[in-house]
């Protein structure tokens, strides 16, 4: 390893800074270290985060996070070596820390890299305490020193941190250590250990204190089994979020109580209720305040495929889950009593539908309410759908506790079955009207429940979108928390698209103008007759923006964009 | 003088508003008790108050998204395409505007089409006398 360094005979900063170091006299490294390492590893710490945001090649930061891993561990080193800190330790543990790696000669600087990085470790080791190293700790300075002046060099060609340059500045030029140091790499390189090198990946952003990407090798069974749940939670999950019927407890779908309620609709193309229901549970969602017992019934017509499919395929499972339901809900129906409760019932119902969509039992909470909501829901069906229902509410959760005891029975009968069941009174044909003429409206998708490709092309445009999200939540957010965010948004910009197209159509037009999203605008309340759509530009767009929109006079007396 | 006129007004408005109010609170007073009679079921003061409010509210909304609509088709007048607009969101409530929307104008075509044929007669009647005056004063 040593070999492959020419002796460099220009003193750069770096090696000249070696070279001072080198010369101090090594001593039992052992003694200071534990308080050394400390502030040493602080040190580190920060030049190392610096080092990161500066770099932006891949390649770099991997040799830098070798180097720095070396430097480490020189430094644990080095450490034991000086008694206080001395300005000359504060140098050296800058040094040590500055990243080695060259940006454009990266093949270079991975050679010599692991075999510092080697040696390293066994110092490392040694440092811990084992008595067996502790031969090759005396020369390890100096090991360290030919490879960190070829990175250095290469380094300094290319790139100038500030605090080299300032070192530059500062220090005056030494050249003994040079020698010496080339003298002992070539001994050093015939010790070898077998410790693995520091991983580096925990030093990237200590700042952020985020767990490093954990890669576990994929078990082929465990991910089919994964891909048949994902792909059955698939349907359920859309028809979930569909339906934001206020007091809807619509949300519900999965259990029978869903069936009663519509047996008709699942006559009807149950895909294509699925598909409306979807839409319609996204739009009710938007429009908590204008919401009838209709869209519940399609949220629930979709659940009745869902849960038909469900059934079928994993029956013990449901019946499980069912199981634990037919207890819980019982126990909590007649404890929910406030309409908001219901309300927030709706986004715990559908995570929870949505759960026990995947066949999982890992949300038995969520599941009670919405068994819950089921229960309200069908109650509320057999009165006519008005602007607030209190009184259905409650009225519905007397009846919950029923219609959710006969859950785990009617999870595990087929689909057919259901919609053999008694229907409720005869509001439920009302319900079973809206499907239709939604299927009608909307042009039928077909969609399979359980085309996982399917799904994709629909998200990975929220993809960005999610991201963004969970970056200004400022919290760590769990995988499902970013799904459930992507449905909402699809769901949301679903329903908006839909608006604008009603919009234009209503205008006579075909092409969306920017009218159209002025009324939506005024809808959502973001503009008011006090703030009007110009200022809501001038707040929140850049000017490249604002420019296209709001008309702006320029030179040669134009207008742009033309009135 | 002018900020009294605009106080009286406002008083008058107000006074008007809490008019209107009450007659919504009664109407969904009536409405309330139909549905307990019918569910067995009693309606608390407060739950009626709050229904009533609600409805004030939502109506209010109601007025200005028609208005909006009306002004976005470029109208003056409020027409059932906007109150089409306005229940899409509801599919129950939709269904039963777009029904009632066919019916009105069935009628009003039936209504129309009677008025024409009662024109058409009277026109005719009054055409005969005259021809047959014209005939006779001819002969």
């Amino acid at each position: 390893m040593a070999d492959s360094y020419s002796r460099d005979s220009e003193p750069t900063t770096r090696t000249l800074l070696r070279r001072v170091l080198d010369t101090a006299d090594p001593r039992t490294p052992r003694r200071p270290r534990s308080a050394r390492t400390d502030v040493q590893r602080a040190l580190l710490q920060t030049p190392s985060s610096r080092r990161l945001r500066s770099q932006t090649k891949m390649t770099a930061r991997r040799c830098s996070h070798r180097a720095r891993s070396i430097d480490r561990l020189t430094h644990v080193q080095a450490s034991g070596h000086l008694e206080e800190q001395t300005p000359r330790t504060l140098l050296k543990n800058i040094l040590l820390t500055a990243p080695e790696s060259s940006i454009l000669m990266p093949e270079s600087v991975v050679k010599p890299v692991p075999a510092p990085q080697v040696v390293q470790a066994s110092r490392r080791e040694s440092g811990r305490g084992s008595l067996e190293l502790q031969l090759p700790e005396l020369e390890p300075p100096t090991t360290l020193a030919p490879g960190l002046l070829a990175l250095g060099r290469r380094k300094q060609r290319l790139r100038l941190s500030v605090f080299q340059q300032g070192v530059d500045l500062g220090l005056p030029p030494s050249q003994e250590p040079h020698g010496n140091a080339d003298a002992s790499s070539l001994t050093s390189s015939l010790n070898l250990t077998f410790a693995t090198p520091l991983q580096p990946q925990s030093v990237k952003r200590p700042g952020l204190a985020r767990r490093p990407p954990t890669r576990r090798a994929v078990d082929v069974g465990t991910f089919l089994q994964d891909l048949r749940d994902t792909s059955l939670a698939l349907a359920p999950p859309d028809t979930v979020l569909e339906d934001t019927q206020p007091f809807s407890q619509p949300l519900v779908g999965r259990s029978p109580s869903v069936h009663h309620s519509l047996p008709c609709p699942s006559h009807s193309g149950a895909k294509d209720v699925e598909r409306a229901a979807s839409r319609r549970t996204w739009s009710s969602g938007l429009g908590l305040q204008n919401n009838g017992a209709g869209k519940p019934a399609q949220l629930l017509a979709g659940k009745v495929e869902e849960v038909g499919a469900l059934a079928m395929g994993f029956p013990n499972i449901s019946s499980n889950i069912s199981g634990k339901d037919g207890i819980e809900p019982l126990q909590n129906g007649v404890g929910e009593e406030a309409e908001e409760r219901m309300e927030e019932s709706l986004r715990e119902v559908e995570k929870a539908a949505e759960a026990q969509g995947s066949a999982r039992a890992e949300e038995p909470e969520g599941h009670i309410e919405v068994t819950e909501a089921e229960g309200s829901w069908g109650a509320v069906e057999a009165k006519e759908p008005e602007g607030s229902s209190g009184d259905e509410d409650t009225s519905g959760r007397t009846a919950s506790p029923e219609l959710a005891s006969s859950t785990p029975e009617f999870l595990r009968a087929r689909r057919l079955q259901f919609l053999e069941t008694a229907p409720p009174p005869s509001t439920a044909v009302l319900p079973s009207e809206p499907p239709e003429p939604l299927s009608a409206r909307l042009p039928p998708k077909p969609r399979i429940p359980g085309s996982r490709p399917r799904q994709d092309p629909y998200k990975t445009g929220l993809n960005h979108y999610a991201k963004l999200f969970s970056f200004y939540a400022k919290m760590p957010m769990e995988k499902k928390a970013v799904e459930m965010v992507e449905k909402c948004l699809d769901k949301y910009f679903q329903h908006l698209c839909d608006d604008l197209e009603v919009f234009a159509a209503h205008a006579g037009r075909k092409t969306v103008r920017p009218e159209d999203l002025e009324l939506l605008m005024r809808r959502q309340g973001l503009v008011t007759d006090q703030v009007s759509l110009h200022v809501l530009v001038e707040r929140h767009l850049p000017l490249e923006y604002r420019q296209q929109l709001i008309p702006c006079a320029f030179s040669g007396n134009t207008v742009f964009p033309a009135q | 003088m002018m900020e009294e006129e605009k106080g009286a007004e406002e008083q008058q408005r107000f006074s008007y508003q809490q008019r209107l109010k009450a007659a919504v609170h009664y109407t969904v007073g009536h409405l309330c008790e139909e549905v307990a009679s019918d569910k067995e079921m009693q309606f608390s003061k407060q739950t009626i108050a709050a229904i009533s409010e609600v409805t004030f509210q939502q109506c209010e909304n109601f007025a200005r998204d028609l208005e909006m609509f009306a002004r976005h088709a470029k109208r003056s007048t409020i027409n059932t395409e906007d109150v089409k607009l306005l229940a899409r969101r509801s599919n129950s409530l939709l269904k039963y505007i777009t029904e009632k929307n066919e019916d009105i104008a069935k009628f009003n075509l039936e209504r129309k089409a009677k008025k024409k044929k009662k024109l058409e007669d009277e026109n005719k009647n009054s055409v005969e006398p005259a021809e047959a005056g014209v005939v006779e004063s001819e002969n």
